[in-house]
C-alpha cells in the first residue's frame, strides 16, 4: 500500500496524507487498486494461467462472502426468538411468584384468624377483650367504625398541544410526602386505625417511594389513592383545618391534583400483617417484667407488640 | 456475471446447509460482515472505475475480515471490546459511505 503514487516523482514520495480521517473521507478506496492499474499499464499486468486463477480466487473469495451474510443472517434471526423466549420465561416466572406469594398470603391470613379464634376460646373474657383492643391499636386486628376517606389522585399528565408528548414535570402528581402528610395529619386528628388503598398503617409502617411508584410498607401502591381512617366525630373537621389538607386543598386548585374528604360510616380496615419482631423478643418469665408483677401468671405473648405501639402512638 | 453469480450461490449455500457457528466466533460475525462489506463496496467501486483487480480484491477481503476480528478480538481482551468495535465499524462505514457515493455517481451521473 505504500507504493509510489506517481513514479515519476520521487521526492513527492515524502508527503504524508494531512491526517488520517480526511484521507479517509476524501479518498475511501484502496490506494491498492490504483497501484495494481498503473502496474497493468506499465505493462507488467499478470497474463494466462496466472491470471485465471486469480479470477477463480476472486470467485470463491464472493461464494464465501455470500457465505457469511447467509449465516450472519441467520445467525441473528435465530438469536431473535431465543430473547423473546428467555423474556417471555422471566415474566412467567414473575406471575408464577407472584401467585404464589399472593396463595402464601391468603394462607397467613387463614391461620392467623384461626390462631386468633383458638386464642379467644382459650382466653377469659376480659382478657380476649383486652388483646383485641391492643390488636386494634396497633393495626393487627380487623377493625370497624365510623370515619373519613381522603381520596387523592394524580392531576392528569399534561398533554403537549402539538407532539402530543406527556410532559415529565407534573406537578399535580400524588407524592409519598402527600400520603405522609395526610396521615401523619389524620393521626393528630385523632384517628385510630388509617389503611392506604387496603393497607393497614401499624407503628412500624412505611410510606415511601421508589421511582414512580409509591411504596406502602414495601406493597406498591397505584392512584387513586384512598386514605381510610376511623376515628372520633370531630376528626374530619379537624383533618380539614390541618396544614395538609390546606397544602393539598391549594396543590388541587393550582395543578389539578384531586384531593376529597369524605365522612363515611361503617368503615371496614383489615389488619395489617403480623410484624416481624427481630429485635423485641418476649420475656420468658412473668416476675422479670416490670409490669408483670400485680397481673395473672399466664404469659403474655404480646407484651414486644404492645411495647411498640406505645412508642408509636 | 459470474462473481454476482458466485455471490448468489453462496447466499444459498449458507442457507441450504445452515452450518452452526462456534459460540466463540458469534461476537465477530458483525464485525466480519462490515469489514466484507467494505471490501466489497470497494471492489465495486473500482470495477467501475475501471481499475479492478483480482488479487487486490482477494488480500483486502481476507485482511479486513482478519484485522477487524482480531482488533475486536483484542478489544474483548483489554475489556474495551465495546469502544473497539464501534471505532472498527465508523472507520468502515466511513468508507462504505465514499465508495458507495462513487457507485452512485457512476451509476446515476448524480
Amino acid at each position: 500500500m505504500t507504493a509510489p503514487r506517481s513514479p515519476g516523482a520521487p521526492a513527492r514520495d515524502r508527503t504524508f496524507a494531512p491526517d488520517f480521517l480526511t484521507e479517509l473521507f476524501r479518498n475511501p478506496l484502496d490506494p491498492g487498486y490504483a497501484d495494481a492499474a498503473a502496474r497493468r499499464r506499465s505493462g507488467a499486468a499478470v497474463t494466462g494461467w496466472r491470471r485465471d486463477a486469480l479470477r477463480t480466487v476472486t470467485v470463491v473469495t464472493l461464494l464465501a462472502l455470500g457465505f457469511l451474510l447467509a449465516i450472519a443472517y441467520r445467525q441473528t434471526m435465530e438469536d431473535e426468538p431465543n430473547r423473546a423466549q428467555a423474556r417471555a420465561g422471566l415474566v412467567a416466572q414473575i406471575k408464577q411468584r407472584e401467585a404464589e406469594t399472593d396463595q402464601l398470603t391468603h394462607q397467613a391470613d387463614r391461620l392467623r384468624a384461626e390462631v386468633a379464634k383458638q386464642r379467644d376460646a382459650a382466653l377469659t373474657g376480659s382478657d380476649a377483650a383486652r388483646l383485641r383492643d391492643l390488636e386494634a391499636a396497633t393495626g393487627l386486628g380487623r377493625v370497624r367504625g365510623d370515619g373519613v376517606v381522603v381520596r387523592v389522585a394524580d392531576a392528569p399528565a399534561k398533554a403537549d398541544a402539538v407532539t402530543g408528548a406527556r410532559s415529565g414535570d407534573n406537578l399535580g402528581r400524588v407524592l409519598d410526602s402527600d400520603l405522609q402528610n395526610i396521615a401523619n395529619a389524620l393521626w393528630s386528628s385523632g384517628a385510630e386505625a388509617i389503611s392506604i388503598n387496603g393497607q393497614r398503617l401499624t407503628a412500624t409502617s412505611t410510606i415511601r417511594a421508589a421511582g414512580e411508584a409509591i411504596l406502602v410498607d414495601f406493597r406498591p401502591v397505584t392512584g387513586p389513592y384512598e386514605v381510610s381512617a376511623i376515628g372520633p366525630g370531630g376528626m374530619e373537621k379537624a383533618f380539614r383545618a390541618s396544614a395538609a389538607a390546606r397544602l393539598l386543598t391549594s396543590v388541587a386548585s393550582e395543578h389539578g391534583m384531586s384531593f376529597g374528604v369524605r365522612g363515611v360510616d361503617d368503615l371496614t380496615l383489615p389488619a395489617a400483617a403480623a410484624p416481624q419482631l427481630n429485635y423485641a423478643k418476649p420475656v420468658p418469665q412473668p416476675s422479670g417484667s416490670p409490669s408483670g408483677a400485680g397481673r395473672s401468671s399466664s404469659p403474655q405473648p404480646s407484651g414486644a407488640g404492645r411495647q411498640s405501639s406505645g412508642g408509636g402512638r | 456475471m459470474i462473481p454476482v453469480l458466485a455471490l448468489i450461490v453462496g447466499v444459498g449455500l449458507g442457507v441450504w446447509l445452515d452450518p452452526t457457528v462456534p459460540p466463540a466466533l458469534l461476537p465477530y460475525l458483525p464485525i466480519a460482515v462490515v469489514a466484507a462489506l467494505d471490501a466489497v463496496f470497494g471492489g465495486v467501486r473500482a470495477k467501475l472505475d475501471g481499475i479492478f483487480d483480482d488479487k487486490q480484491f482477494v488480500v483486502s477481503f481476507i485482511s479486513n475480515v482478519l484485522v477487524a476480528g482480531i482488533i475486536v478480538y483484542l478489544g474483548d481482551q483489554l475489556g474495551v471490546g465495546g469502544q473497539l468495535s464501534t471505532g472498527v465499524v465508523v472507520v468502515l462505514g466511513v468508507r462504505i459511505f465514499g465508495n458507495v457515493a462513487a457507485i452512485r455517481r457512476h451509476l446515476f451521473r448524480a
